[in-house]
C-alpha cells in the first residue's frame, strides 16, 4: 500500500486540478482553454481558464501542500499529533503584517501584491524575533514556548489595527480576508509563494532523518548523531516559512496542517520521515476540494475557504482529543 | 592501548573528576546508589552533555570528531526510552544504521537475530512485552555496531530469564572486539557478567578495579550506607544487602 500511495495521491491531485480548472458557472472545455491560453490566443474561454481559474487552481494547491508538509514536519519534531503548525506564530506575524496593509495603505505602488509581501515581511520578522527569543541552543519544545509567545503578542496587536480600523469597509476587508481564500489573486501571487514554499519544503525535506530518529526521543536522536539543536531549527524555519507565505498569500485556512498528516500516518506505517510527501500532497487535495466546493455555493453568500477548512477541521480536532485522551489517562 | 580513555572528565555540580580507561573486549559495570552520577558519565562520554575534559577513542579525542562520525563508533541506550508513534520493530532496528547514513539489511537482520527479535520484526513495538521491547532497543545498538555501547540499566523491568538473555548478549557483543559499559543496579547480575566495575558515589569515581576487588563489604558498605553480603564463589554469585 505505501509504495502506491505517492502516485496514488499525485494522481488525485491532477484529477482535483482538471475538476478544478473545469468547476465554474460557465462550462467550458477545459484542455483547448488552457491550450490557447498558453499559446497566446485570448478566446474568453482562455481568459476565464488561464486568469481566473488557473490562479486560484494552483494557489489552493501549493497552500494546501505547505499546510500539509509543515504540519506533518512539526508533529514529528515535537513528537505530538496535536500540533498544529500555526503555533509558531508565522501565521499570525503574517495576518499582523498584511492587516498593516488594510490600515496604513502602506506599499501602495504593490497593488494586489501589497498584502501578500506585508504578510510575508511580517512573518519573516516574527520568526527573526522567534529565534532571538529562543536564543541559539534552544530545544524544539523552548521554540514552541517562544512561538506561542510572539503568537499571543501578533493577536494582541492584530486587535489593536482591527479596534482602530479607519473605516468599516477597511475592517469588513480585512477580516474577509484574514477568513482565508484563494480567489480573486493572480498568478503574481504564485511569485511571492513559489520561492518560500521552495526552500522551505527543501529544508523539510532534508531533515527527514531527524525526524525518524526523534521518535525515539531528543537523546537518543541526539546520541545517532542528529544534532537534534540544530537541525531542530532547520525545521521550525522551514515550517514558518511555508506557513507564513502561505497565510501571506491566501489568509488562514486552519486545520489542514494538523487533520493530513494524522490521517495518513497509518498509511506510511507511522514513518514520520515518509509522512511529509504524501501529507503535502494530500494538503494540496483537501485545499483544493474545499476551494471547489466553496465555488458551487451562491455567489452573492461567498463561503470563505478557511471557514469551511475550520468548520470541517475542528470537529476532528475535538474528536482527536477526545481519542488522544485515552492514551494520556 | 586502551580502546577508550576518559581523562578528568568533570559536568558542573554532577560528575567530578572522572578518569577511566575502557579495553577492548571487556564488560565494564558502573554501580553505586541513585544520583551517583551514572547515567552523566555515560553522556558525558558521548558529549551529550557539556563537561570539561577529555575523551579519546583509540587515541583520538573525540571533541574533534564530528557528530555522526562519532554516533558511529559509540552508541547510547538510555534508561528510559520510548517510541511516541507506533513503527514496527524493523524500523525500531534500522534506526541503529542512521548514524550510518544506510539501511544494510544484512546488519539489520543479523542485530535482530542476535537479540531475538526477528519473530516479530513486523509488529508495533508498543504492542510488545516489556522483555521484548528491552530486547528491541537493544537490536537498534546493535544495528549501530559501535566500538563502545554505553548501556543505561538495560535489565532494570526484566524478569529473571531476560535479564540473563539480554546480559549475554551485551557480554558477547563486548567479546566479538568491542568494549560494553553498563550502568546497573543489579550486583549480582554485575558479579556474573561484568570483567571490572567501576563504582561511583556522589559524581565522583571511588573505584574501578576487579570484580573481586569492588564487590565487598569493606568498600560496598560506606557507599551505599547499608551492609552487603558478598558471596562471590557461588555459581551463580550474589551480592545482596543484608
Amino acid at each position: 500500500m505505501e509504495r502506491y500511495l505517492n502516485p496514488l495521491l499525485l494522481l488525485v491531485a491532477v484529477v482535483a486540478t482538471m475538476l478544478s480548472l473545469a468547476s465554474g458557472t460557465l462550462e467550458l472545455d477545459v484542455i483547448p482553454a488552457l491550450g490557447d491560453w498558453f499559446s497566446g490566443s485570448l478566446t474568453p474561454q482562455a481568459l476565464i481558464v488561464g486568469e481566473i481559474r488557473l490562479p486560484r487552481t494552483l494557489l489552493a494547491l501549493v497552500v494546501g501542500a505547505a499546510m500539509g508538509m509543515s504540519g506533518a514536519a512539526l508533529q514529528g519534531l515535537l513528537r505530538n499529533p496535536l500540533v498544529d503548525p500555526g503555533l509558531i506564530g508565522a501565521s499570525q506575524g503574517a495576518a499582523l503584517g498584511a492587516a498593516l496593509v488594510f490600515y496604513f495603505n502602506l506599499f501602495s505602488g504593490l497593488g494586489a501584491l501589497a498584502t501578500p509581501i506585508a504578510g510575508l515581511i511580517g512573518a519573516a520578522l516574527t520568526l527573526f524575533i522567534l529565534m532571538g527569543l529562543s536564543g541559539s541552543m534552544a530545544r524544539p519544545a523552548i521554540i514552541i514556548m517562544a512561538g506561542l509567545a510572539i503568537s499571543t503578542l501578533a493577536s494582541a496587536l492584530l486587535a489593536v489595527v482591527l479596534n482602530f480600523a479607519p473605516n468599516p469597509y477597511a475592517m469588513q476587508e480585512l477580516v474577509f480576508w484574514l477568513l482565508g481564500s484563494v480567489s480573486n489573486r493572480g498568478l503574481d501571487n504564485l511569485a511571492v509563494l513559489l520561492p518560500a514554499f521552495a526552500l522551505g519544503s527543501f529544508m523539510l525535506l532534508a531533515q527527514r532523518r531527524l525526524l525518524l530518529g526523534i521518535s525515539l526521543g531528543e537523546q537518543v536522536a541526539d546520541s545517532m548523531g542528529l544534532e537534534v539543536t540544530r537541525r531542530g531549527r532547520y525545521i521550525v524555519l522551514g515550517t514558518a516559512l511555508l506557513v507564513g507565505s502561505s497565510v501571506a498569500v491566501a489568509g488562514n485556512i486552519g486545520f489542514v496542517g494538523l487533520v493530513v498528516p494524522h490521517l495518513l500516518r497509518p498509511l506510511v506505517r507511522y514513518r514520520p520521515d515518509r509522512l511529509l510527501l504524501p501529507s503535502a500532497l494530500a494538503g494540496a487535495i483537501v485545499v483544493l476540494l474545499a476551494d471547489i466546493l466553496v465555488r458551487q455555493l451562491p455567489p452573492e453568500r461567498e463561503l470563505k475557504l478557511g471557514v469551511l477548512t475550520a468548520l470541517v477541521g475542528a470537529p476532528f480536532f475535538v474528536w482527536l482529543v477526545w481519542k488522544e485522551r485515552q492514551r494520556w489517562l | 592501548m586502551a580502546l577508550m580513555s576518559i581523562e578528568n572528565l568533570s559536568v558542573e555540580r554532577r560528575l567530578a573528576d572522572a578518569s577511566l580507561e575502557i579495553d577492548e573486549g571487556e564488560v565494564l559495570g558502573l554501580i553505586g546508589p541513585n544520583g551517583a552520577g551514572k547515567s552523566t558519565l555515560l553522556s558525558a562520554i558521548t558529549g551529550l552533555v557539556a563537561g570539561s575534559g577529555r575523551v579519546l577513542l583509540r587515541g583520538e579525542d573525540l571533541q574533534r570528531v564530528d557528530s555522526l562520525q562519532k554516533a558511529r563508533q559509540i552508541a547510547l541506550q538510555p534508561q528510559f526510552i520510548e517510541s511516541v508513534w507506533a513503527l514496527s520493530v524493523h524500523d525500531i532496528v534500522s534506526m541503529g544504521r542512521l548514524p550510518w547514513g544506510d539501511s544494510d539489511q544484512a546488519v539489520i537482520q543479523a542485530a535482530m537475530a542476535q537479540a531475538k527479535v526477528t519473530p516479530f520484526a513486523g509488529r508495533h513495538v508498543n504492542e510488545l512485552s516489556g522483555g521484548e521491547r528491552a530486547r528491541v532497543w537493544l537490536a537498534r545498538v546493535l544495528a549501530n555496531q559501535p566500538l563502545l555501547m554505553l548501556v543505561d540499566e538495560p535489565v532494570a523491568n526484566l524478569d529473571i530469564h531476560y535479564q540473563q538473555e539480554v546480559m549475554q548478549i551485551l557480554r558477547d557483543y563486548a567479546r566479538a572486539g568491542h568494549a560494553v559499559v553498563i550502568a546497573i543496579h543489579d550486583l549480582s547480575l554485575a558479579a556474573r557478567y561484568c570483567d571490572r566495575l567501576c563504582l561511583m558515589d556522589g559524581g565522583r569515581i571511588v573505584k574501578t578495579d576487579t570484580v573481586d576487588a569492588v564487590l565487598n563489604d569493606a568498600t560496598l558498605s560506606p557507599v551505599f550506607k547499608v551492609e552487603v553480603y558478598v558471596d562471590l564463589d557461588n555459581n551463580p554469585p550474589v551480592v545482596l544487602a543484608r
